[in-house]
C-alpha cells in the first residue's frame, strides 16, 4: 500500500474512532448533572422561612431529601402534592426527612406558598444561591437524596412523585445492604 | 547561506514574540473585570450556546454571583475554575482540559501540526535529493508560505484584535488603569468625571468606570448622560453591586419608585461587599424607596423590597421599624398589630434606634389608645444625640414632644 493510502487510511480510521467515541457518551447536559452522586453531600445551612436556622450536618442518621424548587415554577407546583404525601407517609417514623431551598425566590412568596399548598418541613430562604451552586443545581425542581452518613446517594432532575421517591429509596437501601 | 539563516532567526523571532505575548495575555483591570471575563469562559449549563455572562437565567445570574464573591475574597482564576468545574463538571469550562477525552482537543492540532512539519520536511529532503539545479515544486512552497502565514496570522488576530487602545502588544496597564480609578475614588464629581473617562477610552467596557461616572455625572447634576452611564453598567455588568445602589438612588430621586426597588431585590441577591450594605444603612435608601412606594399606593411592593433587605440582613432594626410603620399607617386593626410586632423586634435589635423608637410612641399614643405605654421610647428618644429632624417634627406635629 501506498504512504499516502495508508496515511488516510490511519486518518480514516482515527476520525471514525471519534465519532463512535463522542456520539456514545453522555450529553453534556446529563454530565453537568450527575457527578455530585457519590459523593460528599455540599453544605445546607442557612435560615428557614420561619426563621429559625437549619443545618444539614444536625441530620445525620437519617436519610434526608434536598430539595430545590422556586414557587414560580410549573414543574415544581406540580411535584408538591407528591412531597407533602411523601412527607407525611415518613412522618411518623420519621426516618426521612425533607428540606426545601427556594431558589431565586422571595420569602414572603415562599411562605404564602406553603401556607395555600402545605408542608411542613423546613424551607430555606437564605444564602440559596450558594447553596444552589455549592450542589451544583442547573434547574430547578431537582431533588436529591442524602443518606445518613451524609453522603449523595441519588439525584432526580425534574418534579418528582411520591411512588418515584419511595422506589428510589428502596433501590438506594437494596444497594446499600 | 548566511541570508537563509539570517530570515530564519529574524521567521524565529516573530512567532516567538507573537507567542509569547499571546501567553502573557493581558489581565483584566478591575475586579468587575475579572468576573466579566471569567462569565466568559464558562457555560450557562442551562442555556444553548451561551456563556455565564451572557446569560440572565437565575442559575446563571447566580453562578456570576458566586464567581463575584469568589473574585472578592481573592481566589485566584485557576481556584475558580476549579471550583465550578468540581460543581458543574468540566463541560461547564469552555477552557477544555487536558486530560481524558477533552485533552485530545490540545493534543490534535499539535499532532496535525507535527504532521504537517514533518511531511513538508520529508518533501524537502526528497526534493533536495531529486533535484537537477530546478526550482522546487510550486505546491511545496505554496503549501510551506501558507502553514506559516495563517500560524502567524492567528495569533497576530489573537493578540492585536483584543489590544486596548493605548495599549502595547505586550503591554499590561493594569497600574495606569487602577491609578486613575483610585484617584478617580477621593477626586471632586467634575475631576472624577474626566478621569472615569480616561479609563474609559481604554476599556469602553468597564462597569467600574461605568457605574462611577454615573454616578459622579449625577451628582454633577448631569441627569441624562448618568443615567446612560447607569444604564450601560447594568448592561455591562448586571451582577455589579455598586451600580445597582447607584441606579437605585438616581431612579429613586426621579421618583421611579418601582425601578429602584427593583434594582435593590437584584442587589440583595448578588451577595454585595459589606460596605454597600453600611451605604445603604447610611442613606436609608431602602427605607426611603419603600416610603416612596407607599406613598404611592403600593403598600405590597413597600414591603417586598424591606422583606428583600430583611431576607439578606433579618435583624436589621431600621427595615423592621419602616415595615412597622408602614403597616401602622394602614390603621386597619389585625396590620397595625402586625405593625406593632415589627416594632418591638426593631426596638428589641436596636434599643437605641431612632426611627423605632419614634414610630412605636406615636403607634402607641395615637393609634392604638395606650399614650401611657408610649413614655420609655418617648424618653429613648429624647436621649438620642441630633435626632432626625423630620422624626422630630412627627413627634411634635402629634403633640408627643414639646418644640
Amino acid at each position: 500500500m501506498s504512504p499516502v493510502r495508508s496515511a488516510a487510511l490511519a486518518v480514516g480510521l482515527v476520525l471514525a474512532l471519534l465519532v463512535a467515541v463522542f456520539a456514545t457518551r453522555d450529553s453534556s447536559r446529563d454530565r453537568m448533572t450527575t457527578h455530585l452522586v457519590g459523593g460528599v453531600a455540599p453544605a445546607v445551612v442557612g435560615m428557614a422561612v420561619d426563621g429559625s436556622i437549619w443545618d444539614l450536618d444536625d441530620q445525620r442518621g437519617r436519610w434526608v431529601l434536598v430539595n430545590f424548587f422556586s414557587t414560580t415554577c410549573v414543574p415544581c407546583i406540580e411535584e408538591h402534592p407528591e412531597l407533602v404525601a411523601f412527607a407525611e407517609a415518613h412522618a411518623s417514623a420519621d426516618d426521612v426527612r425533607l428540606v426545601s431551598v427556594a431558589f431565586d425566590d422571595r420569602p414572603a412568596a415562599v411562605a404564602a406558598f406553603f401556607a395555600e399548598n402545605g408542608g411542613g418541613w423546613p424551607v430555606l430562604v437564605t444564602d440559596t444561591g450558594r447553596i444552589a451552586v455549592d450542589w451544583g443545581v442547573v434547574a430547578v425542581p431537582e431533588s436529591y437524596l442524602v443518606t445518613p452518613s451524609g453522603l449523595v446517594a441519588a439525584k432526580v432532575a425534574g418534579g418528582v412523585d411520591r411512588t418515584g421517591l419511595e422506589d428510589l429509596l428502596d433501590q438506594v437501601l437494596a444497594g446499600a445492604s | 547561506m548566511s541570508r537563509r539563516l539570517t530570515w530564519l532567526v529574524v521567521l524565529a523571532v516573530v512567532v516567538g514574540s507573537l507567542v509569547a505575548a499571546e501567553q502573557a495575555g493581558r489581565p483584566p483591570l478591575t475586579n468587575a473585570d475579572r468576573v466579566h471575563a471569567l462569565a466568559g469562559d464558562f457555560a450557562c449549563p442551562v442555556c444553548s450556546g451561551q456563556s455565564l455572562g451572557e446569560s440572565d437565567v437565575p442559575i446563571a445570574r447566580t453562578i456570576r454571583s458566586s464567581i463575584r464573591t469568589m473574585v472578592d475574597d481573592g481566589r485566584t482564576d485557576d481556584e475558580i475554575r476549579s471550583v465550578l468545574v468540581a460543581r458543574f463538571g468540566e463541560d461547564i469550562d469552555y477552557t477544555p482540559g487536558g486530560e481524558g477525552l477533552t485533552g485530545l482537543v490540545w493534543v490534535l492540532p499539535v499532532l496535525a501540526g507535527g504532521a504537517a512539519a514533518v511531511g513538508l520536511g520529508l518533501a524537502l529532503v526528497r526534493w533536495r535529493e531529486g533535484r537537477s539545479g530546478g526550482q522546487p515544486p510550486r505546491p511545496l512552497v505554496v503549501g510551506g508560505v501558507l502553514l506559516v502565514v495563517v500560524a502567524a496570522g492567528l495569533l497576530v488576530a489573537r493578540t492585536a484584535g483584543q489590544r486596548p487602545t493605548g495599549g502595547s502588544l505586550s503591554g499590561d496597564i493594569r497600574s495606569s488603569t487602577r491609578t486613575l480609578l483610585v484617584e478617580a475614588g477621593v477626586a471632586d464629581p467634575e475631576e472624577a468625571i474626566v478621569l472615569y473617562s480616561q479609563v474609559l477610552e481604554v476599556q469602553p467596557s468597564n462597569a467600574e468606570a461605568l457605574a462611577y461616572r454615573g454616578w459622579a455625572r449625577w451628582r454633577n447634576g448631569e441627569g441624562l448622560s448618568a443615567r446612560s452611564d447607569l444604564d450601560e453598567a447594568v448592561a455591562v455588568d448586571p451582577a455589579y453591586p455598586d451600580v445597582r445602589v447607584f441606579r437605585a438612588s438616581q431612579r429613586h430621586s426621579d421618583e421611579d419608585h418601582i425601578g429602584a426597588a427593583a434594582d435593590l431585590v437584584v442587589l440583595d441577591g448578588l451577595a454585595a461587599p459589606p460596605i454597600v450594605g453600611d451605604l445603604l444603612a447610611a442613606s436609608r435608601l431602602r427605607e426611603r424607596i419603600a416610603v416612596g412606594l407607599a406613598s404611592d399606593g403600593d403598600l405590597l411592593a413597600a414591603l417586598e423590597v424591606l422583606d428583600s433587605g430583611l431576607s439578606a440582613d433579618p435583624e436589621n432594626g431600621s427595615l423592621l421599624a419602616e415595615r412597622g410603620w408602614l403597616l401602622v399607617l394602614t390603621r386597619t386593626p389585625e396590620l397595625v398589630q402586625r405593625g406593632l410586632d415589627n416594632l418591638d423586634e426593631a426596638v428589641v435589635v436596636e434599643p437605641g434606634d431612632p426611627h423605632a423608637r419614634a414610630y412605636r410612641a406615636v403607634a402607641l399614643a395615637t393609634v392604638v389608645g395606650r399614650p401611657g405605654d408610649a413614655t420609655v421610647d418617648l424618653e429613648v428618644f429624647a436621649a438620642v444625640d441630633n435626632p432626625p429632624v423630620d422624626l422630630v417634627d412627627l413627634l411634635v406635629g402629634m403633640g408627643l414632644l414639646e418644640g
